[in-house]
């Protein structure tokens, strides 16, 4: 497609023809076009913008976007739909001497040929046709104004002779009423009222015109001579008109004006009111901007070109759905080290979100303001949006590609910007935006590995702006990230303090030290608020909380894992709930807008949690959890309480399966290992569990899987006391150990917990090495008053709780119990902000033993309540 | 033995002074050089007003040195502010010692405060006179006198923070006195002081501003209570219950975890020694509260937690006992922990009562898996000879209710322990036992938020007029 515009452009063949199409293209633009915004200098502004952005526009560069890519095809082939941004195509290849020339003169066409349509409506009495062509040579006239060009007194012309057939019609008009149609009579009126509005306007130059109009021609060429003529090429075109040779220098030397350290404000200014118009062209802005990086010579020139460069390569891609071409982001990243490395070695410029307002079109500097100049802007946000955009390219970008990875690669430019900014901020003593920067440094590094978080830092390490928090002076990449979480903590942000006890949690649950993770977690009462927050930190939440379980699975811990797990998984909804896929709903269908809200979310391929291996590691400690419970309740009516419920539906499934298969899948290998181990036959299920592949996947595999087995003998021990104990008077503590190949030691000692925690009914005989069962039959009615017991009991803890809620925070009743409770929360939450540390546990709430204690609780409430009356 | 020594790590926690009995331990038990604990203690003494111990303990240290000049200085730099402060405070004290002003007092301070202003022209800084005079005679050891000054100081002041302060100062002085009684009942107001902070700091903005995040004072001082009272409940007669009743209250239980795990040594030798109190039917002495009963069990639980940050052989050893059921290790843990606790100052008086109490346990526990026992393997797993094995079992199930499930074989040396299962009627009564109890007790509550409030406001409105 670029060679397309290339070859175009080296023919140099089209000038003729192009002016040409522009005529034409020109006459066919005028019915989109509302008559109503015809006096809006701004509108017309942006559209001259755009024409001469699109002019210079790609004729370098490959990325010249796909839009555009058809519609020179379109014209060419002559196809009659060539709209409005058509003509300002027409020759984009060219050179831009060239261009800017007949751009200039093409106005001039242009408005001959709106003129003599207007004619020949005249002619034939259509007024509609009038009022659109009308319009339009308004628009010109504006957008020649904008580029401070004079009125052509073409234009004065046409108002005149028109203003006097208009009022020839009217009167024609009132004598014969019935000659025009109601549209037609419609457009006469309007013609007439923008004819008397134009020349209201047009006040002096009409009356001058009137007065002598070979004068008023004269002045104008005078006016417009004097321009500086530096293009190379002079106009070879000459128009019917001779007006035309005056203009077009005019044009080509605005143009060429530009370009000048000089001109750089009005530059920008215009450019600044042209930014975000509909019909604006950005790439072309784009360049101008650069050119004008390129001339800027002072410090405030260079700060106030790139704040608006900046934007405008962020403005580029306005739609929500697709991400900024990479080039464009590439060099959005270089300059906006660029700013930061000028406001950061100048402290006398400073760039503020809030500033007094001052003139942009004049040049500043320290002496002229008297110490500090501020420049409106926000470099943060620049920050957050170029963070944005990388991880929007990520989203967009099929995983696995290389252009994903070669994508990631862009990263570390990233991070090494951040920690600039970071670094600028620390020195500027901005504490806002200095949190939010640290936060974006955060979110890159808290789910890494090590590794990839040494190689960031080392690219951050070499760059001369160096924040404090590093890790070469952290030592290692948990003090790097403590050290940034402690600023957030201390930081009034709550979200962002919000976030970073997630991302710290995240890390260290990531890094194998559950117990931290688990107690940061519990301290920051983060589960009962995190309802309220939005939607990204949830994920941030889920994530935590699902890390945390994996890690509770490799350290071994498999009952917290299975409880930490379990939440996420009975929702079935795992991969919507850490945003790595969007869930099929299958009863309703979701807007489009909820569709792609839902899309922006998810988060980049390379932060997945793998959710197979979560749901192994789910699924292989609910079986380790529920087993030996389904074995050791023997009632149908207390099966129904199931730890797991996603693992018993599978069990269920299972069973009820005729004719199994060897396993395939990853649930297959665990639902076999689970009967496996339900019969007692432990060496099958760890041969199971441990032939599942994705284990490869966890860190420190091996590890696993031999605790795996472990556990797996410890559980098929306790599964087949529980099963057959009925069937035995006695068994030996030898053959138990020879069977699940545990020491005698293990034996005795789960055994013994059993006895004692009353889940066997059973004794040591210590003689003879051997386990006694004392089994005693319940009967129906003694069942029933057992169960009726628990119920009550279940009641009273379940009123209590009630009524602790109630109570809440009046430090009202069980004083000691509950009351302080919410004080002790709220001091714990503030203790490990103020401090910044981690701390230990806020567990060990009152699991057991509830009802003494909440007795004892009422009576040590009096003496506290006469001493607060005091 | 040193890495379980906790000095270090409590002393932080500690007063200056409440620190002199530690390392005076120290010596004693020579653990650490002597010399490295006596230029501990003469660091110590330097910083306080106690010149003539620190020059003693200068010369100890470096017998053939000339003691410092500074001493004496300061010395006399002492000794005139001593009789500046005695001479500012006895003006106060002989106001308040007159018995027509001890009558007149009341309840409020505020209103007292008017009263000595109005009649004996007392001022507040005046007053706070009494404050320094306390402190500073704590700070060269009168504690009794500092109690005293401190104690009148409390009555009439109405700072809040110097009230805390004299609170603190008042405990120390007392238990460094060595009267237990009342530095329980200091300790126990302070404790309320603690634990109400937080709603006085919302009606006084004053504390509120100066310290930022009062829940953050909160804990610390509850950590810093915990250490205090350490003193007090391992010399009171009534102490190791109610440092069980204090330390396992939720709010203390969770300072422990949260910034002192190392209190839970304490805390599980605590629950040990308190095994004869809770095995014993609760009608013998006061009635001992559920938590107290159900200590073991509790603690247990806690220091399962904590494993990962916290453990010694204390708590090891009722690890080993209650969840891994391993009595080998067990045993061994005994062992070091009869140690530990012969080491440490709080607890060294009690290592024969510990030995003794986790024998009970692990026998316990013993008996109750073990349907049959070679009494020369439990003899063994109580660190005991055969013989005291035997006659230590038989007194066990002398004293207890074993009695009549637990017979000795002597022929084949075992003791046969015949505990018919529970029957089912006695498991659903115990289950139901404490329902009826607790549905009042919510019935109570429920009755009393009505009350509470309407209480509240009342109390409040008083509060806020006076400011």
């Amino acid at each position: 497609m670029s060679r397309f515009f290339r070859q175009a452009g080296d023919s140099d063949s089209d000038s003729e023809s192009s002016d040409d199409e522009s005529m034409s293209s020109g006459a066919e633009d005028v019915p989109q076009r509302p008559p109503a915004s015809t006096a809006k200098p701004a509108a017309s502004m942006s559209r001259f913008l755009k024409t001469a952005g699109s002019d210079s526009s790609d004729s370098d560069s490959d990325e010249d976007s796909d839009s555009d890519s058809d519609t020179p095809h379109r014209r060419r082939s002559g196809l009659p739909t060539i709209d409005d941004s058509d003509d300002e195509e027409s020759d984009d290849a060219d050179a831009p001497g060239v261009r800017i020339k007949s751009a200039a003169e093409r106005r001039l066409d242009e408005m001959k040929a709106t003129g003599k349509a207007i004619e020949n409506g005249l002619k034939i009495n259509d007024w509609v046709a009038i009022s659109n062509e009308f319009d339009k040579l308004a628009r010109m006239i504006q957008r020649q104004q904008n580029v401070s060009e004079p009125v052509p007194p073409f234009y004065i012309q046409t108002l005149v002779s028109l203003e006097v057939s208009i009022n020839t019609a009217a009167a024609k008009e009132k004598e014969a009423k019935k000659k025009m149609n109601a549209t037609n009579a419609k457009a006469l009126t309007a013609v007439k009222q923008k004819v008397k509005r134009a020349i209201k306007e047009y006040e002096v130059e009409v009356k001058k015109f009137q007065d002598d109009p070979e004068t008023f021609e004269r002045e104008y060429a005078a006016v417009v001579a004097p321009e500086p003529v530096t293009s190379k090429r002079t106009s070879t075109q000459t128009g019917e008109a001779t007006e035309a040779e005056n203009f077009t220098p005019v044009g080509k030397g605005g143009k060429v004006m530009q370009f000048t350290a000089d001109g750089i404000f009005k530059n920008l200014q215009a450019v600044q009111e042209a930014r975000g118009k509909k019909n604006t062209d950005r790439a072309e802005q784009i360049r101008i901007l650069e050119k004008l990086l390129e001339v800027s010579v002072t410090s405030y020139q260079r700060i106030r070109v790139l704040l608006a460069l900046i934007s405008s390569r962020f403005d580029y891609n306005s739609s929500v759905a697709s991400h900024m071409p990479i080039e464009l982001w590439l060099s959005a990243q270089r300059e906006v080290d660029q700013l930061v490395a000028i406001v950061a070695t100048d402290g006398n410029y400073s760039i503020q979100e809030l500033t007094d307002d001052y003139d942009e079109s004049i040049e500043r500097s320290p002496t002229t303001e008297g110490g500090i100049v501020r420049i409106r802007g926000s470099i943060i946000s620049f920050i957050d949006r170029l963070d944005d955009e990388f991880t929007r390219s990520l989203q967009n970008i099929d995983p696995h590609g290389t252009e994903y990875v070669d994508r990631l690669k862009d990263e570390k430019v990233l991070y090494c910007t951040i920690c600039r900014a970071q670094a600028f901020y620390e020195k500027t003593k901005q504490d806002q935006p200095l949190g939010r920067v640290i936060m974006r440094r955060l979110e890159h590094i808290y789910s890494k590995p090590n590794a990839v978080v040494q190689a960031l830092e080392a690219a951050a390490d070499v760059s001369e702006f160096k924040p404090n928090m590093i890790l070469s002076v952290q030592g290692t990449t948990s003090a790097l990230i403590h050290a940034l979480c402690v600023y957030l903590y201390k930081s009034g942000n709550s979200l962002l303090r919000t976030r970073a006890m997630l991302s710290h949690i995240y890390h260290h649950a990531l890094h194998n030290d559950f117990y931290t993770a688990r107690d940061m977690l519990l301290m920051s009462h983060l589960q009962e608020s995190i309802h309220s927050a939005d939607v990204a930190t949830q994920i941030l939440y889920n994530r935590t909380v699902v890390q945390l379980g994996l890690c509770a699975f490799r350290s071994g811990l498999i009952k917290e894992a299975q409880a930490t797990l379990q939440d996420i998984f009975t929702t079935q909804r795992v991969k919507e709930l850490l945003a790595q896929g969007v869930h099929q709903q299958r009863f309703q269908v979701l807007t489009p807008e909820q569709e792609k809200a839902e899309k922006q979310r998810q988060l980049p391929f390379h932060m997945h949690i793998n959710t197979e291996l979560l749901e192994a590691a789910f699924l292989v400690s609910s079986m380790l959890v529920e087993i030996p419970l389904l074995a050791s309740i023997d009632s149908e009516e207390m099966k129904r309480k199931a730890i797991s419920k996603p693992f018993r539906r599978l069990l269920d499934f299972a069973d009820r399966q005729v004719f199994t298969g060897p396993p395939e899948s990853t649930r297959d290998h665990i639902m076999q290992a689970s009967k496996a181990l339900q019969d007692g036959e432990w060496e099958q299920c760890r041969d199971l569990i441990q032939s599942i592949k994705i284990w490869s996947l966890m860190p420190e595999a091996a590890t696993v899987k031999e605790m795996l087995a472990q556990r797996i003998q410890e559980q098929g021990l306790r599964t087949y006391l529980f099963t057959y104990a009925p069937h035995y008077s006695a068994l030996s503590i030898s053959l138990l150990s020879r069977t699940f190949s545990l020491p005698p030691r293990t034996v005795t000692s789960i055994v013994s917990k059993m006895i004692w925690n009353e889940e066997l009914s059973a004794s040591l005989d210590q003689s003879g090495d051997v386990v006694v069962f004392h089994r005693i039959e319940l009967s129906r009615t003694q069942q029933l008053a057992q169960s009726v017991a628990e119920k009550l009991a279940a009641m009273i803890e379940q009123s209590e709780k009630v009524l602790d809620v109630k109570m809440g925070g009046a430090s009202g009743w069980g004083d000691r119990v509950e009351g302080t409770k919410g004080d002790k929360r709220n001091e714990q939450a503030q203790e490990r902000r103020g401090r910044g540390e981690r701390t230990r546990g806020a567990r060990g709430g009152p699991r057991g033993g509830r009802g003494g204690r909440f007795s004892q609780g009422l009576g040590n409430q009096m003496p506290g309540q006469t001493q607060r009356g005091e | 033995m040193a890495e379980h020594d906790l000095s270090k790590t409590i002393i932080p926690y500690l007063d200056r002074h409440l620190s002199f009995p530690l390392l005076a331990h120290l010596v004693e038990t020579s653990l650490f050089p002597v010399e490295q604990v006596q230029a501990a203690q003469y660091e110590l003494a330097k910083g306080t007003n106690m010149f003539d111990y620190a020059v003693n303990l200068f010369e100890q240290i470096h017998p053939d040195q000339q003691v410092p000049a500074e001493f004496d200085e300061k010395r006399k730099n002492a000794v005139s502010t001593h009789e500046r402060l005695q001479l500012e405070a006895q003006a106060v004290l002989d106001v308040i010692e007159n018995p027509d002003v001890a009558q007149a007092l009341r309840q409020d301070k505020n209103q007292n405060l008017q009263y000595l202003k109005d009649n004996y022209g007392l001022t507040l800084d005046q007053i706070t006179a009494l404050y320094n005079f306390g402190q500073f005679q704590y700070s060269y050891g009168n504690y009794s006198g500092a109690a005293d000054y401190l104690y009148h100081f409390r009555v009439l002041s109405t700072d809040n923070d110097l009230n805390t302060s004299a609170h603190w100062g008042k405990l120390a002085s007392d238990i460094l006195t060595g009267r237990w009684e009342i530095a329980l009942e200091e300790l126990n107001t302070l404790r309320d002081a603690i634990d109400s902070r937080s709603p006085s700091s919302i009606l006084a903005p004053s504390a509120a501003s100066n310290a930022p995040e009062p829940a953050l004072v909160q804990l610390h001082s509850r950590t810093w209570l915990a250490h205090w009272s350490l003193f007090v409940y391992f010399n009171h007669p009534q102490g190791r219950t109610l440092l069980l009743e204090t330390f396992l209250s939720p709010t203390y239980l969770n300072t422990i975890q949260t910034s002192c795990p190392w209190i839970l040594r304490y805390l599980a030798t605590a629950a040990i020694l308190s095994r004869k109190s809770a095995s014993l039917p609760a009608s013998a002495s006061a009635p001992v509260s559920s938590r107290v009963r159900n200590a073991i069990r509790e603690v247990v639980k806690v220091i399962q937690t904590e494993e990962y940050q916290y453990q010694d052989p204390v708590t090891s050893f009722l690890k080993e006992l209650y969840v891994e059921f391993d009595f080998e290790a067990a045993q061994r843990e005994l062992t070091l922990a009869e140690r530990v606790v012969g080491d440490d100052f709080f607890l060294g008086e009690f290592r024969e009562e510990f030995l003794d109490n986790a024998r009970y346990l692990i026998s316990e526990a013993y008996c109750r898996i073990h349907q049959k026992i070679d009494i020369g393997d439990l003899s063994e797993r109580l660190n005991l000879s055969r013989d005291e094995g035997e006659k230590w079992i038989v007194n066990l199930i002398r004293e207890t209710r074993m009695g009549a499930d637990a017979k000795i074989d002597l022929e084949k040396n075992v003791i046969q322990i015949n505990r018919p299962p529970l029957p089912i009627y006695q498991t659903v009564i115990e289950k139901t036992r404490g329902l009826a109890l607790r549905t009042q007790a919510i019935g109570a509550a429920a009755a009393r938020t009505g009350q509470q409030s309407v209480a509240k406001t009342e109390t409040q409105a008083p509060a806020v007029a006076v400011k």
